[in-house]
């Protein structure tokens, strides 16, 4: 599918060479490691065609500020505009707002609320979030079973409160708890927020070894938070041997987490191949064509196994 | 500390604490209580003590694990609110810290990285292979003076062409956010030599923040620098007729604030192994708050470093009580909230008292 459509591009392209194609991009925010890589995913992209010039803005995850940057692209006339929205319950305005000026739309990474109903020239280009935290624990509960822990008992790190991805994998948890699909029991012990990120999960870890209760295995929403999280465990003298950590993301410091045998599973969110086909969609929306309105890219289970595979790809 | 004299500079006397009850003692006060709320609500819910050692794990009869994280995790936004504490005292106000503080973290550690990693080119190489296995020297140097020039532009802004300390460190803030992002493009710094990884190692970081505190503690107190620190704070007009040089001694102030909250960078990129462009986001708010719980006045010429200590516990008290209760953290960020309030509305009332009283 991905070749059909860049083929189809390629072949769109070289026939209207001398066209150039203007894309506004709104970014959410610019400091997220994951969103960079989406971001410089779309630049490097870009610079391969010819004749396509992106014109990127950071929308410091403002909602107000992100509809103002997509009203400017509309206004200064861009063929098309992708925005990875900062809220995903704030699409509705920049949909209408881009609908009717004729300016076609992408959503990237995140999924919009009103996906479903976008118009015709709009759709959204990402990963379906329910795969990264379903193989991100049914791999802990393989991982469990293979130590015959069972029933094992966990603790989970979730990411903002306020975001979709945090949610949804803490989700994907229990789904997979109750579905069945997991060999052995998991039982909870406590379930809290350290915002994504590697200090306050190192804190977040910290007072829970203070409470002295022994467990098997942390899931952790993203890899930032579980590398915090090991580095507490090894500040405390616990063996990594003993317990399972995983994360999702495959940033660059979880597999160096992963080759000192410290992370035992983290899951690949391809940020350059959503950044990628994002561009690809608006593109051929720019030309009139039709594209699929979701496009999928699928998430990778990341594991010693097959780390080399993924070394160079974030 | 409990100083009941007035010290006279140039023959202009400005106010010192005048009670016989510090202020001080009030904030710890505080701080017990809320320790107690845990230590009961604990037994309630959970069957445990928050600071007694009841499984005989540790072989103490406190559980030092929690007691060691309540004050490290508050080490470094401490470390900035020493600097804060005394711009505050000054009368004026830092936005910029925990800005400040991503973006010389960002160039530090850019100068701080290991060339190999498992064998491997380091990944996340943010400029030349040149500037790989440094002495530590370098990038410790480096941050720091990050931190100094960020400060010493907000001091001149301030003090040289009068524009609120308010508006001119809000400046600095989005600005040093900038050069943060901008320093790699958003991407993360991460593997450090390890020289540089010592700054915040176990716990480095208290031992920084402490000694940092005794060090700040005796200069506002017992030097000319704390001396006229408090003097423009109090009454600005007074302290120029009394002969202080405002000015520059305001570069001065904004300047050592800047030089805090580049130290601050250093340990906490060291501490996380890994610099980010959204490091210390908000960690300036959560400085003032300290401060402001600890008892300094954000009118000025009030306040000790020894408050904003005990502030800052109050903080990982919290952190750490709401994790051990497993309580969800909403309510914690509400319950903070509460305390920054109370605490203002406290001071209020009892500056009223004491100008009516005798």
């Amino acid at each position: 599918m991905k070749k059909l459509i860049l083929g189809a591009i390629t072949a769109a392209l070289m026939s209207t060479a001398a066209h150039a194609e203007n894309i506004g991009v709104s970014m959410a925010l610019f400091d997220d490691n994951f969103l960079t890589v989406l971001r410089n995913g779309m630049n490097d992209y870009a610079k391969t065609l010819d004749g396509v010039s992106l014109q990127v803005e950071d929308a410091q995850n403002d909602v107000a500020k992100q509809l103002d940057q997509i009203n400017n692209f509309i206004a200064s006339g861009v063929d098309a505009i992708v925005v990875n929205p900062v809220d995903t319950s704030a699409t509705e305005a920049m949909t209408k707002a881009a609908e009717s000026a004729g300016v076609p739309l992408v959503y990237v990474n995140r999924q919009p609320i009103n996906v479903d109903t976008l118009p015709d020239n709009q759709a959204f280009v990402a990963s379906n979030e329910q795969e990264s935290g379903t193989l991100e624990t049914k791999e802990v509960c393989r991982l469990l079973e293979e130590k015959g822990k069972n029933p094992a008992r966990i603790y989970i790190m979730m990411g903002e409160l306020s975001n979709q991805a945090a949610v949804m994998r803490t989700q994907d948890i229990k789904d997979v708890m109750k579905s069945g699909e997991c060999q052995v029991e998991l039982q909870i012990i406590d379930e809290q927020t350290a915002n994504w990120s590697r200090d306050e999960a190192q804190d977040l870890m910290t007072n829970w070894l203070s409470t002295g209760e022994k467990f098997d295995a942390l899931i952790s929403n993203n890899d930032e938070m579980a590398i915090g999280a090991i580095q507490a465990m090894k500040a405390a003298n616990i063996s990594m041997e003993e317990v399972i950590v995983a994360g999702v993301d495959a940033t660059q410091d979880a597999l160096a987490a992963m080759e000192a045998g410290d992370l035992d599973a983290t899951v690949f969110q391809d940020a350059a191949g959503q950044g990628k086909g994002a561009v690809d969609a608006a593109l051929k929306l720019a030309k009139g064509e039709s594209v699929e309105q979701k496009v999928y890219i699928p998430f990778q289970l990341v594991t010693p196994a097959n780390i080399g595979d993924y070394k160079s790809k974030n | 500390m409990a100083t009941s004299k007035s010290h006279g500079v140039g023959g202009i006397a400005f106010d010192m604490p005048k009670r016989h009850w510090p202020n001080e003692m009030n904030v710890l006060i505080a701080l017990i209580l809320i320790v107690g709320i845990f230590e009961v609500l604990g037994h309630l819910m959970m069957g445990q003590s928050f600071l007694f050692d009841t499984s005989g794990r540790s072989g103490s009869i406190f559980n030092e694990q929690r007691l060691r994280i309540i004050i490290l995790q508050v080490s470094i936004v401490g470390i900035i609110a020493i600097g804060v504490t005394q711009v505050i005292i000054s009368g004026g106000i830092d936005l910029s810290s925990g800005s400040v503080a991503g973006a010389a973290a960002m160039i530090a550690m850019s100068f701080a990285q290991v060339a190999e990693v498992n064998g491997n080119a380091n990944p996340t190489l943010a400029l030349a292979p040149w500037a790989t296995d440094l002495p530590v020297i370098v990038p410790l140097v480096i941050g720091i003076l990050c931190g100094l020039l960020a400060g010493m532009i907000n001091g001149a802004l301030i003090a040289y062409t009068g524009i609120p300390p308010f508006i001119a460190t809000l400046g600095m803030m989005v600005t040093a956010r900038g050069v943060a992002k901008w320093w790699t493009e958003g991407r993360p710094i991460s593997f450090p030599t390890d020289g540089y990884r010592v700054f915040g190692d176990g716990l480095m970081p208290v031992f920084i923040f402490a000694a940092l505190a005794i060090l700040f503690h005796l200069v506002l107190r017992h030097t000319v620098y704390g001396k006229h620190t408090y003097a423009i704070g109090s009454n600005e007009d007074a302290a120029r007729m009394s002969g202080i040089k405002i000015g520059r001694h305001k570069v001065l102030v904004y300047t050592i604030a800047g030089i805090l909250a580049g130290i601050a960078a250093i340990v906490l990129s060291s501490k996380n192994l890994t610099a980010q462009a959204g490091m210390g986001m908000m960690y300036e708010l959560d400085a003032i708050a300290m401060a402001v719980i600890g008892g300094v006045s954000l009118s000025g010429g009030r306040g000790s470093i020894i408050g904003t200590v005990l502030g800052a516990l109050i903080f990982g008290v919290i952190i750490s009580g709401f994790t051990f209760l497993r309580l969800d953290a909403y309510y914690q960020e509400m319950v903070k909230g509460g305390i920054i309030v109370a605490a203002v509305v406290l001071d209020q009332w009892r500056q009223r008292r004491a100008a009516l009283g005798p």
